[in-house]
């Protein structure tokens, strides 16, 4: 099943845990998950369900304390720092709550920051066409708004051609309608470059745009919804 | 006591900003200590001096004669102004060592009669004076006496006027008159080659044919008698006598050698202090600005609750004053350790009775106040405008920093790298700062550079003086002028393979109302030993009439070639003529004139006479030559150049290595503290995007690249900043240390301008390396979650 060829993730067992004042908080339970090529899925949950610290983990940003996670033929639970810094650069697009962008470098500079690093990207300029934000090309994060931000750090996301596209909360900051305009810039690159995309979210309005719908619930994924046919962002309310 | 919350905050702060403040600590130490070290031992130098002289009846002039009648002493005495004048037979003697080859010289000054009383007494510090009746009895001095470990009994052989005389030592004693007891045609104090003898006057007098006569006066003036007068007349007096000019205490070498010294101290209170303060108070802003950016909203929510601006700001003026609090104690440690040492330093150059390193209060106060003043005015600049906000808009987060499009298309067309364009507008985004930093790292090289120059100056002084100049093996000088067929005796004296005559005679040199007593050096016409040279250095020939004048005394009197000057010469028939300067001469050691020899004894009128020969000795002969010359009744003292070099060389390697030290450490704490606190302030402002990078897949060292290059910048544009203000500095340096005693050429190669940059440089990696760590450590997860 790992050599299935459009199985991109999979996780066996997956626990973590931290020891905090509090003692040992146990964030994650035993995850077993995989995603297809392509697919778009979104994560929901409670906070301190484990939501973010399971995208952490198959993100190549956090180590898991036992069982097992693969991206394609890598084993990313026995990839040492180095190995997980590569890991990132070479097949994930990060897409965060707060944009994360640099704010001494314009809209085109910032998404040139990892085409420069990159195997396989496409040019700044294209991947600004793909979010729409041909225009605001040369504008600094302080002279955009919310959602161009956002956009822009899709663009940043995407502008390598990456095998995944992980989202922590990308509307968790913006209002209903351009956070309804940021949903379909993912969903349209999802289905353009092909990226199997991941998207946390708290608001359950968004189940309906993914192809697949997890529910995390106390480190354990407690519920999963495939949905037969997806909606356009467009037509969720809010 | 009740710790109020503030307090506990200023508390909680420096725990967690300790490495920083201890930066800024350990800068503002520097500045404190070396206050204290310059003012304390100028103080200590000074007052030890002047008490010295008070208590020892330190004479105020001083007049040689060849041989004057004892009945002169009383209308010397009679002069208007003069408080007490002594007459004394002051003659150099030749030693006979046993552990030295080659003859050292005493210095010979008879004892005031009637026992200890006088002028320029002596402070015995072993024995007991000798019997005024005695001729073999004889005190000396102590760093002659530690030096060839002589001890009150022993027995010394002096050739005194060609005679070998056995003395006994009965006390060793310290005068004023030789703190810093340099022996003739030296540049050193050798204490192993040169002593001075006291002996009862009747005992010198039978040596040197000088009974009922003397060859020396001292004078004590009463106070705020006119010394320039006081010289005229001693001089018209003494003229008969072979009188060869009073002069003032301030010229006399032991004196104004101390003056040198003083003056040196002086400069560096005046350059190295303030360079600390001001690097400090660049710190404390440059730190203080980011913690007070970074507690905006909590200064907002003081105001809110009620807190007055004066109580917010006193609070971080308080931050401030617990760090200065530090440092300064910190300074005051390394000032007093340091002055102990400098203490030290002097006890060996200088023959004090007492030494006593002041730890005079009022300085230390001083250093304390200033420092703390200038931290403090770091502080309230960077506290300034947020104490202005209403607190509603201090509560609020600050607007994102505003970048504008700063060459963007430039740097992506020079192939900049966005990382690099990040770096270069983060660096502008803050003017002030950037500017701080490459000052503060400047001001590090620009200590080196202008501490270092002096190494390779000395290095030329010795060059110029002792390889180019002075070129002969040994220089020996008679007693007293001998015809011109002494040369051709000297010629046969074992080992001598060349010999070069030459005259000395003291004169007057005066130009307009610029006037300096100097001593001209008549020399054969194509001297070969002992040369003078052309500014392009290049041996010049004397001119057939004419004088050359050293660069020095040519600016003293402020002459070129071609004008013409008045020379009185002082001894003889004391002959006044105008002499055309025929050229300038390059030379380090006091004020120089030289003409040609047979001019000098025409110009002289007093025949053809010479004082002394320039010698090239076989090595192999040397021994013989040394026991032949001590046996010549016409030796009076022997220069060995190569031993002066040696001495020379010897004498500052012993300091070089403390001196380096301590000044790398100096500059190193500069270095460090810029580059430390400028990087943690830029990692707290950027910390979040170099985690975001990482999370994007950059590498740590990509990363840590990033910062780094920003500090790159920062030490490169300081360097050739460094070297100009350095320069600057040790310019202004060699013109403050230049005096009519020596001249110290301002020399500085390429390899001081590295090895400054290649210190300051490591001091800056080092900082960086510190930095690194934190680098290593930024968490990825959290600056994901968090707004900033």
């Amino acid at each position: 099943m790992i050599n299935e060829p459009d199985i991109v993730f999979r996780t066996k067992g997956l626990t973590k845990s931290y020891r905090s004042a509090a003692g040992e908080v146990q964030a994650l339970r035993g995850v077993d998950f995989q995603a297809a090529r392509g697919e778009f899925i979104v994560i929901l949950g409670p906070s301190g369900s484990g939501k973010s610290t399971f995208l952490n983990i198959v993100g190549g940003l956090d180590t898991a304390t036992s069982g097992e996670a693969w991206f394609k033929d890598h084993r990313l639970t026995a990839l040492d720092a180095r190995g997980l810094t590569q890991y990132r650069r070479d097949h994930v697009g990060f897409v965060f709550q707060f944009y994360n962008l640099v704010p001494s470098l314009t809209a085109r500079e910032n998404v040139a920051l990892v085409t420069e690093i990159a195997r396989n990207p496409m040019s700044p300029e294209a991947a600004l066409a793909l979010v729409g934000l041909t225009d605001r090309a040369d504008h600094f994060p302080a002279q955009l708004s919310g959602g161009e931000q956002q956009r822009v750090a899709i663009a940043r996301a995407i502008a390598k051609n990456p095998d995944v596209l992980l989202c922590d909360e990308p509307t968790g900051a913006l209002d209903s309608a351009t956070g309804i305009r940021v949903l379909e810039v993912l969903t349209e690159v999802n289905r353009r470059i092909g990226a199997t995309t991941l998207v946390i979210t708290h608001n359950a309005a968004i189940r309906d745009i993914a192809d697949r719908v997890l529910r995390f619930a106390d480190g354990r994924i407690v519920e999963e919804t495939v949905n037969a046919s997806r909606k356009a962002p467009a037509d969720v309310s809010w | 006591m009740v710790i109020t919350p503030l307090r506990r905050k200023v508390l909680r702060d420096l725990a967690r900003l300790w490495p920083q403040s201890l930066a800024i600590a350990l800068v503002l130490a520097a500045g404190v200590a070396t206050m204290i070290l310059g003012n304390g031992a100028y103080s200590a130098l000074s007052d030890t001096r002047a008490r010295y002289y008070d208590t020892s009846r330190f004479a105020d002039v001083f007049a040689d004669v060849t041989r004057a009648p004892r009945a002169l002493l009383d209308d010397v005495r009679a002069i208007d102004g003069v408080l007490a004048a002594e007459a004394r037979i002051v003659k150099l003697g030749l030693l006979d060592l046993p552990e030295m080859v080659e003859p050292g010289t005493i210095l010979l000054v008879s004892l005031p009669e009637g026992g200890g009383a006088g002028l320029n007494r002596l402070h015995l510090r072993q024995g007991r004076l000798p019997d005024p009746q005695s001729a073999r009895e004889m005190v000396v001095s102590e760093g002659f006496a530690t030096a060839h470990r002589l001890s009150p009994g022993a027995t010394l052989t002096v050739v005194m006027n060609g005679q070998r005389r056995d003395l006994m030592i009965t006390g060793i004693a310290l005068s004023p008159e030789f703190i810093y007891a340099l022996g003739p045609g030296e540049m050193m104090p050798d204490p192993r080659r040169f002593g001075i003898g006291w002996l009862p006057r009747e005992s010198l007098a039978g040596a040197y044919d000088l009974e009922g006569a003397f060859s020396n006066l001292v004078l004590v003036l009463a106070p705020g008698a006119p010394i320039e007068r006081v010289i005229a007349d001693v001089d018209r007096l003494t003229a008969p006598y072979g009188g060869t000019g009073a002069t003032a205490r301030a010229d006399l070498t032991s004196h104004a050698f101390l003056d040198a010294e003083l003056k040196q101290l002086g400069a560096m209170v005046h350059v190295l202090p303030p360079i600390f303060l001001l690097v400090a108070a660049m710190l404390v802003n440059m730190t203080l600005s980011r913690l007070v950016t970074l507690e905006r909203e909590q200064i907002g929510l003081f105001k809110a609750i009620g807190y007055a601006p004066r109580a917010i700001a006193q609070h971080y003026v308080e931050f401030v004053l617990t760090i200065a609090i530090l440092g300064i104690a910190i300074g005051f440690a390394a000032g007093a350790w340091m002055g102990a040492g400098l203490a030290r330093l002097y006890a060996r150059f200088f023959s004090f009775p007492f030494l006593v390193f002041s730890n005079d209060p009022r300085i230390y106060a001083l250093a304390a106040l200033v420092t703390a003043g200038a931290a403090v005015t770091g502080a309230l600049f960077a506290v300034r405008a947020v104490l202005a906000l209403p607190p509603a808009v201090a509560m609020a987060p600050p607007a994102p920093a505003e970048y504008r499009q700063q060459g963007g298309t430039l740097w992506r067309r020079l192939g900049f790298r966005q990382t690099r364009i990040m770096t270069a507008r983060h660096l502008m985004r803050w003017p002030m700062r950037t500017l701080s930093g490459i000052l503060g790292v400047a001001l590090s090289v620009a200590i080196l550079v202008a501490s270092l120059w002096s190494f390779g100056s000395i290095e030329r002084m010795i060059d110029i003086t002792f390889f180019r100049t002075e070129r002969q093996d040994v220089q020996m000088v008679f007693g007293q002028p001998e015809p011109l067929r002494a040369v051709f005796a000297a010629r046969q004296m074992p080992g001598v393979m060349v010999a070069e005559p030459f005259r000395a005679a003291a004169a007057q040199i005066s130009h307009r109302n610029l006037l300096r007593k100097v001593t001209v050096i008549g020399r054969p016409a194509e001297p070969r030993l002992s040369r003078v040279l052309a500014p392009d250095l290049r041996p010049m020939d004397m001119p057939e009439a004419g004088l050359i004048l050293s660069e020095t005394l040519a600016q003293v009197l402020e002459v070129r070639p071609g004008d013409n000057v008045t020379v009185t010469f002082l001894d003889g028939a004391r002959r006044s003529l105008t002499l055309p300067v025929s050229g300038v001469s390059v030379g380090y050691v006091g004020l120089g004139a030289t003409m040609d020899i047979g001019a000098l004894n025409r110009a002289t009128g007093g025949g053809q006479m010479i004082s002394g020969v320039n010698l090239l000795i076989d090595p192999a002969g040397l021994e013989e030559f040394f026991d032949a010359a001590a046996a010549s009744p016409k030796t009076g003292f022997i220069a060995v150049m190569g031993l002066t070099v040696a001495r020379f060389r010897a004498t500052l390697a012993e300091n070089i290595t403390v001196m380096i030290t301590v000044y790398v450490a100096l500059a190193a704490i500069i270095a460090v503290g810029v580059i430390y606190n400028f990087s943690r302030i830029s990692l707290s402002e950027q910390g979040r995007e170099l985690a975001s990078l990482r999370v994007l897949g950059f590498t740590r060292a990509e990363v840590a690249a990033i910062l780094f290059s920003e500090l790159a910048v920062i030490v490169l544009l300081a360097q050739p900043l460094g070297w100009a203000i350095g320069f600057g500095m040790g310019l202004a340096m060699a013109g403050a240390f230049s005096s009519d005693l020596y001249r110290v050429p301002f020399v500085i190669g390429p390899a001081v301008y590295a090895t400054a940059s290649l210190v300051v440089c490591t001091a800056a990696a080092l900082s960086a390396l510190a930095v690194r760590q934190r680098i290593n450590r930024l968490d990825l997860i959290e600056v994901l979650k968090t707004r900033e």
